[in-house]
């Protein structure tokens, strides 16, 4: 796994799924307050990514289309996708679909994926640049782990664009050390 | 025949011919580099040339030194040092990169052969050391304390079927590249499947922005730069 | 939780099965949750209880397997309710352990940098983020490094800024006392508030670790 160790690919896998049991488990503690340890075939259960992956591999589940991407959502997106709050639907939108489609056999979160990407791209990260965007606007909320990291990056190579062309203090304080230094003895 | 420099001091020719040289190599010193910045995955070991530009920092080093001495303008010797210096951070940015890559991805380059393949006999070393030390950390903050099964810092449990912890490059990013040269019959491969039957062509001197896996031996044998 | 109108047969409530490898997971998003670069004091108490929690899946999954053994049979082949069972207390497992190695992991990561961006001698308030493991790890490395680079004759954390001129204006920001060595043998006096011009390739290791700040202008 060229990710084992990555923190968003782990954090992606925490997001929860509904799943209906196909076979019957035993020996599994479901929450504190249910009083058995048998999860009878037909359940309705909700899992972790992670766990629900596995099980739908060997045929033990069968996965639900997550609420995030149900067709409300869809409705939204298509009316007005740079307005919608993706990150109160699920903060990795983009990577959790990406690892849902297959397993649901939905073959149009792709396309909704790809054409939420293209227009919130095109209307919200293009601009924020170019935009003074108050702090504490309503623009961050909205944004995915993904479009954050992006916009992140683009800031970070515009700062040294500037830094480049304006001149200014090139070496600084390694960033680890946090910005103040409490004076030594 | 020699040239003549600002204050009419007669340079020899072996000076214009080391100059001449010099300049190749370091222009080929900013092109390893370049390309060793841009590449996901790390290159071969430019061993000669590296040799030879060790060479050429000491005889920089040599001449400044001397200049100083002797009592040459401080502008002249400024553009000598200056030289030196571009020289030496092509050199330290280089075999840094190639260092920060091997410790990112090291337990993936020392079982690989052909990544294996392209380190120097110094980061050989160096990636041996590495991943002694990092495994170690893990089976001793880690995996020790975990269940029988689980204690490899390779497989996730005695049930995988392959090695499934080691993290990789990801050779399938997008690079800017360019060829000196006309090249045809590249195989993309990115895209639809149905696509990728389509031999893509390169005119010289053109930017493009590819899939690296696509041009991965064109790189290697030197003939697309990054950038 | 309200079961889906319609369903006659089983109606039963919804059940959450989110409490494996959740406590893992907030370990993960504990490291996640320190600024870029920077580092949360090792969280003991919590990797003990995750290492616990393995050891209990892994009881648990020994359990169900003697189970099968005991009414004969075939534990590679068997798809019972024990069998899944199992199962998802080792899928637990996997999950824990990779969670536990990704804190560490990542963890190590964060400290190779440290060696890049402030050198071999860590500040008190970063070591005492570091169990005794990441202590122990940091000083391999940097001995592992220290070894390449003697070998190779450069040393490669200095010289991280293309060169543009090769000295650089300075204020020193606390009293350097010690340890100065500088490319061209001067000893200036580096007390608080005193400015230098020095090399560029000198002075990056003190600005680095905030002892000095570049001037411009």
């Amino acid at each position: 796994m060229a990710s084992y160790y990555d923190i968003d690919d782990i954090l992606v896998e925490e997001e929860i799924v509904s799943v209906i049991f196909q076979k019957a488990a035993s020996g599994v503690g479901i929450d504190p307050s249910s009083e058995t340890d048998f999860i009878e075939a037909g359940s309705k259960v909700e899992l972790p990514f992670w766990l629900a992956h596995e099980l739908q591999l060997r045929q033990a589940v069968s996965v639900n289309v997550p609420p995030c991407f149900n067709q409300k959502t869809r409705l939204e997106i298509q009316a007005d996708c740079a307005c919608v709050d993706l990150r109160s639907r699920c903060p990795y939108f983009y990577e959790f679909g990406c690892k849902i489609a297959p397993i649901v056999g939905d073959r149009t979160i792709g396309f909704l994926l790809l054409s939420a990407f293209k227009n919130r791209y095109k209307e919200v990260l293009t601009k924020a640049h170019t935009a003074t965007i108050a702090v504490g606007s309503k623009f961050w909320t909205i944004l995915t782990k993904e479009e954050i990291n992006l916009y992140e990056t683009a800031q970070s190579a515009m700062a040294s664009f500037k830094k480049w062309r304006m001149g200014g203090a090139r070496f600084q304080i390694a960033s680890i050390l946090g910005r103040k230094r409490k004076p030594t003895e | 025949m020699g040239s003549r420099s600002a204050e009419g001091e007669q340079v020899p020719l072996t000076d214009e011919y080391d100059a001449l040289i010099s300049t190749t190599d370091v222009e080929l010193l900013k092109r390893a580099w370049r390309n060793e910045k841009a590449a996901p995955e790390i290159l071969r070991f430019e061993s000669d040339l590296i040799i030879r530009v060790r060479e050429q920092i000491e005889l920089m080093e040599e001449t400044v030194e001397e200049k100083s001495t002797v009592g040459t303008d401080p502008l002249s010797v400024s553009l000598y040092q200056m030289d030196l210096d571009r020289t030496l951070f092509l050199l330290r940015s280089y075999l840094r990169i190639r260092i920060q890559k091997i410790e990112k991805y090291m337990f993936h380059i020392r079982k690989t052969e052909e990544l294996w393949n392209r380190l120097s006999k110094d980061e050989k070393f160096f990636t041996e050391r590495c991943t002694d030390d990092l495994k170690k950390h893990l089976e001793e903050s880690v995996l020790s304390t975990l269940p029988e099964n689980y204690q490899s810092y390779e497989r996730q449990s005695v049930i995988s079927e392959e090695v499934d912890m080691v993290p990789e490059p990801r050779l399938d990013t997008f690079v800017l590249c360019r060829s000196k040269e006309y090249l045809t019959g590249i195989q993309l491969e990115d895209g639809p499947v149905d696509d990728r039957s389509k031999l893509f062509e390169m005119e010289p001197d053109v930017l493009y922005f590819i899939c690296y896996k696509s041009i991965k031996p064109l790189v290697e044998s030197g003939k697309i730069d990054l950038l | 939780m309200s079961c889906s109108g319609g369903c006659h047969l089983m109606c039963s409530p919804v059940k959450i099965l989110n409490m494996y490898g959740r406590k893992a997971c907030q370990l993960v998003k504990e490291f996640a949750s320190g600024e870029k670069g920077q580092l949360t004091p090792f969280n003991n108490d919590l990797f003990e209880q995750v290492v616990s929690e393995c050891s209990q899946h892994h009881l648990e999954l020994q359990s169900l397997i003697r189970k099968m053994q005991e009414e004969g049979l075939d534990v590679q082949t068997a798809r019972n309710a024990d069998h899944y069972g199992a199962l998802i207390h080792l899928f637990s497992i996997v999950r824990n352990k990779r969670c536990l190695t990704a804190y560490v992991y990542n963890r190590a990561e964060t400290v190779r940098n440290l060696l890049w961006k402030i050198g071999p001698v860590l500040p008190k308030e970063i070591e005492e983020k570091l169990n005794h493991w990441e202590e122990e790890y940091f000083k391999k490395h940097s001995a592992a490094l220290k070894s390449y680079m003697s070998k190779a004759l450069v040393d490669l954390t200095v010289d991280m800024v293309p060169p543009k001129d090769p000295y650089i204006q300075v204020r020193v920001l606390e009293d350097i006392r010690e340890g100065i060595v500088l490319s061209d043998d001067k000893n200036p006096n580096f007390a608080r508030h005193s400015m230098h011009f020095l090399k560029r390739t000198d002075a990056e290791k003190y600005i680095s670790r905030g002892l000095m700040e570049e001037l411009t202008g």
